[in-house]
């Protein structure tokens, strides 16, 4: 059994090498849909990324009057932290908002000369508001609203909500886009799959023929061909990690400028995760090719 | 050895290749089945290594009914019936040596086996000095051998010969005939399926005439009629 298998490993790898350039472009398919899958899988990570930076930044936020007391404030503080929908409330002093406004803005020259100019602190204390979960941000809002303290000098209400479904529907119309181009990729791969399986079946039609004279059995004729759609998703998958890489390793820059004060670490991620993510591809690959090859082993190996 | 029930073999509507057809061959006979081109005779060879399954009777090997036989029981009957034709069918990148060996290989051979059993066989075909030579470096008297050669790696118990001599010069084929009858005399049954009424006249043995897909004529020693 075991000299067998060692055969058949021989005859699938003779098999691509006398038709290599039709192996080649086989390989070269399934190389563009794996590339098409793991671009999807970096919008969707990148997407994640971006709905989390957000969703941690969402915060609310009620300014208070200057002449606001600390027990007036504090009351108030309690009264919001009391809501169903709160999950933090932090106070932020006039002189705390200076110092974080002047850190924000510190590579503003005008902003700081104005502010310089000014020769008070225009900012006001607030509360600084955490909602539980966004699901219920409208609530929270709504609840706030029917706040009629006095010490309230007015109320920051960001839409966040929308901000976080552009995003979503951007991201959703990018990963259906990448379904409808990974399923065109997944049918051609099928295609040339099938092709390069019946032309190499042709190739060695003599061969099959004195095989089945001889008494090989249908395993040992058909099984050559079956692994030889195992090795072309094998060899996609180690030509695709050599090629992701430095793809993520170019695409990388662009993401910490964008996504300043996050971390978002697309190589860090892939490492992290390099048995599943490539293992899962190489198995759908495999199986995929598998099926394509034993189609075509089925219909024209019956020399 | 080889036993025929009444054997119809209909490929369409107007072509019945072979009809009603009951034969009885007996182990270690050499017998050879005549008749002209598209009578039935190669139809024949092809219902016995089970390319061709019957439409009415039933085929019996060495006690085994093959009439009905599956698709993953027939590399075990053609490991036991060894078959050569007209067209040698070798694979001529590989040496006549490899060409053997590859019938043994595809078969699950150790390579141990491989290396004793081949020169052997080689050896009996008269070809051990040839080995490491391709098909085309060869004649076609000495392809056809190795063909023979090939066919016996299994130790068959039957030989199907079908017609082994149509491409070849009358000094090869007879070379090629002599091989048979020196195999036949170590107790292989052999069959041969030709139209060469020369050597059928020469052999003086069992002779089977097709005609139309009948068996027309049986004769244990026979010569070529038609």
């Amino acid at each position: 059994m075991i000299v067998s298998f060692g055969r058949v490993i021989k005859f699938s790898i003779q098999d691509i090498y006398r038709n290599i350039w039709l192996s080649l472009v086989t390989i070269i398919i399934l190389i563009l849909a794996l590339f098409t899958v793991n671009m999807l899988l970096v919008v969707k990570v990148v997407g994640d990324a971006a709905v989390g930076a957000i969703k941690d930044k969402i915060d609310v936020n009620l300014f208070l009057k200057n002449s606001a007391e600390e027990d007036e404030i504090d009351a108030l503080r309690v009264k919001v932290s009391n809501l169903a929908e709160v999950k933090e409330v932090s106070y932020i002093s006039k002189s705390e908002a200076l110092e974080s406004f002047k850190e924000k803005h510190r590579d503003n020259a005008e902003i700081l000369e104005a502010l310089r100019e000014l020769g008070k602190n225009p900012l006001t204390p607030s509360l600084v508001i955490k909602p539980k979960d966004l699901e219920i941000f409208d609530d929270l809002i709504n609840h706030l609203n029917t706040f009629d303290d006095e010490i309230i000098e007015s109320r920051n209400f960001t839409n966040y909500k929308l901000l976080l479904t552009q995003i979503n529907n951007i991201t959703d119309k990018v990963t259906r886009a990448g379904y409808l181009l990974s399923g065109i990729f997944i049918f051609i791969t099928i295609l040339v799959v099938y092709n390069s399986v019946r032309v190499a079946i042709y190739t060695h039609r003599r061969q099959i023929t004195i095989m089945r004279l001889v008494g090989a059995s249908r395993w040992f004729i058909q099984m050559p061909y079956l692994l030889s759609g195992i090795i072309y998703a094998l060899v996609s998958i180690i030509a695709i990690m050599f090629m992701f890489y430095p793809f993520l390793s170019l695409l990388q820059p662009y993401l910490e400028t964008f996504f300043v004060g996050y971390n978002i670490n697309l190589i860090e991620y892939y490492y992290g995760s390099i048995l599943t993510i490539f293992g899962v591809q190489f198995l759908a690959a495999a199986v995929i090719n598998m099926v394509a090859a034993y189609l075509a082993v089925r219909k024209y190996s019956r020399v | 050895m080889i036993r025929l029930y009444n054997v119809t073999k209909i490929y369409s509507k107007n072509l019945k290749a072979l009809n009603n057809i009951n034969l009885n061959i007996k182990h270690g006979e050499f017998i050879s089945i005549v008749g002209q081109s598209g009578t039935g005779k190669t139809t024949i060879v092809k219902t016995l290594i089970g390319e061709e399954k019957v439409d009415q009777g039933k085929i019996v090997i060495g006690g085994w009914d093959i009439t009905n036989i599956s698709q993953r029981e027939i590399p075990v009957l053609r490991r036991q019936i060894g078959v050569i034709f007209q067209d040698f069918k070798l694979l001529n990148k590989k040496t006549l040596f490899e060409n053997v060996a590859f019938a043994m290989q595809v078969c699950g051979g150790q390579a141990r086996k491989i290396k004793k059993i081949v020169p052997h066989v080689m050896k009996i075909v008269g070809l051990e000095s040839k080995m490491s030579r391709y098909p085309q470096e060869v004649s076609g008297g000495e392809q056809q051998r190795v063909a023979i050669a090939r066919a016996l790696v299994h130790r068959p118990k039957i030989l199907l010969a079908d017609e082994p001599t149509g491409n070849l010069d009358s000094l090869n084929a007879n070379e090629v005939i002599e091989l048979l009858l020196r195999i036949n005399k170590f107790g292989t049954t052999v069959i041969l399926v030709t139209h060469n009424r020369e050597i059928v006249n020469r052999l003086k043995r069992r002779v089977l005439t097709i005609d139309d897909g009948y068996l027309i004529s049986d004769q244990a020693v026979g010569k070529y009629i038609l």
